[in-house]
């Protein structure tokens, strides 16, 4: 008869370790070849594609910008960025997966030409749980939130407001027709995370996109230690 | 939503583990999972069932230790859950600041046979 012995083994890991890993693995490469990358996670509809529209307008002839385009399907999106002036563009379809993983953004970076970038939007799949989990390689998330989407969204979806380093609220300009409590909406983020700069945006008018574009660059002065342009 | 990926994660991460250590089965999984991080317990235990046959963590029991969202309230000194709808303490009514509790998303134990 064979004898067992069993044991407990305290681990006290992330059980996402192995993903934080390969972000870091990916972070290292995009900080070396100075290119800032950007996380872009929001809901579907709060206009993610339309802010990097937005930016690309915004710092035209000052920045390369890159873009990874991530889509349960299709890349309608990668051609939209592409026809506004982005510099590279690469889609990931994840087949069904809600969101984005390190290891998937690890090889995307190697059809990307990251010495002639400045900035790389990874825009996420649309969805505001999932995302918050999977670190993948970026110098910052940005949660992205629309008014059309209700001031309630902190209260439902705490994590994604808590995590990012920015936030940027979209479609100003519908703000009266759609009952969205400014107070309420502010509150309620500044109870999850004092820090984040909020920047109030529409990419429909083009209200906001400069302050935020200009914001940008400057954390990308600041965290790569890049020069001006 | 995301349950499949987390359990796949931590499958392979309990594998790689208990190659390390010379485990030859894994009897139970002790896992810490915060309310924020949204993730469902059924789904958790759905997708347990459907991926450990033929892995070193097969008929494992997998125990769930759960920990909640809470806010501080300076002015009260005190942590406290939020209602649902909205982020105020329950007793003095302002809004207080988030805690890191119930972020964890944790492996803290392994039961292990060698």
């Amino acid at each position: 008869m064979s004898v067992h012995s069993v044991k407990l083994v305290t681990i006290g890991e992330n059980l996402l370790a192995s993903n934080d890993q390969a972000a870091a693995h990916n972070r290292d490469r995009l900080s070396e070849a100075r290119v800032l990358a950007l996380n872009l996670m929001a809901s579907p509809g709060a206009g993610k594609t339309s802010l990097i529209v937005g930016l690309l307008g915004a710092l035209q002839g000052r920045a390369q910008i890159g873009v990874i385009e991530g889509d349960i399907a299709g890349s309608i999106d990668t051609e939209k960025v592409v026809a506004a002036g982005a510099y590279d563009a690469v889609q990931i379809n994840t087949g069904g997966n809600c969101h984005l993983e390190a290891n998937m953004v690890e090889r995307a970076l190697i059809d990307l030409d990251l010495a002639s970038l400045d900035i790389l939007v990874v825009e996420n799949v649309g969805n505001l749980v999932c995302p918050t989990h999977w670190a993948l390689g970026e110098h910052l998330k940005l949660c992205l939130v629309s008014t059309a989407e209700g001031d309630d969204k902190p209260i439902k979806y705490p994590e994604i407001f808590a995590i990012s380093d920015v936030i940027v609220l979209n479609k100003m300009d519908l703000i009266e027709l759609v009952d969205f409590d400014r107070d309420f909406f502010y509150e309620s983020v500044r109870a999850l995370n004092p820090k984040a700069p909020i920047f109030e945006v529409s990419c429909r008018t083009g209200e906001g996109l400069a302050a935020w574009a200009e914001w940008l660059l400057s954390r990308r002065e600041e965290l790569l230690c890049v020069s001006p342009s | 939503m995301h349950e499949l990926s987390v359990m796949a994660y931590l499958l392979e991460s309990v594998e790689e583990r208990a190659q390390k250590i010379g485990a030859t089965k894994v009897t139970a999984i002790n896992l810490v999972i915060g309310e924020r991080t949204s993730i469902v317990d059924d789904s958790l235990l759905y997708y347990f069932d459907m991926l450990t046959p033929g892995t070193v963590a097969e008929g494992a029991q997998l125990a769930v230790r759960r920990t909640t969202m809470r806010f501080h309230c300076v002015g009260c000194d005190a942590d406290y859950h939020p209602s649902g709808f909205d982020f105020k303490c329950p007793h003095c009514h302002t809004v207080g600041a988030v805690t890191s509790d119930g972020s964890e998303l944790l492996i803290e134990s392994l039961e292990i046979e060698t």
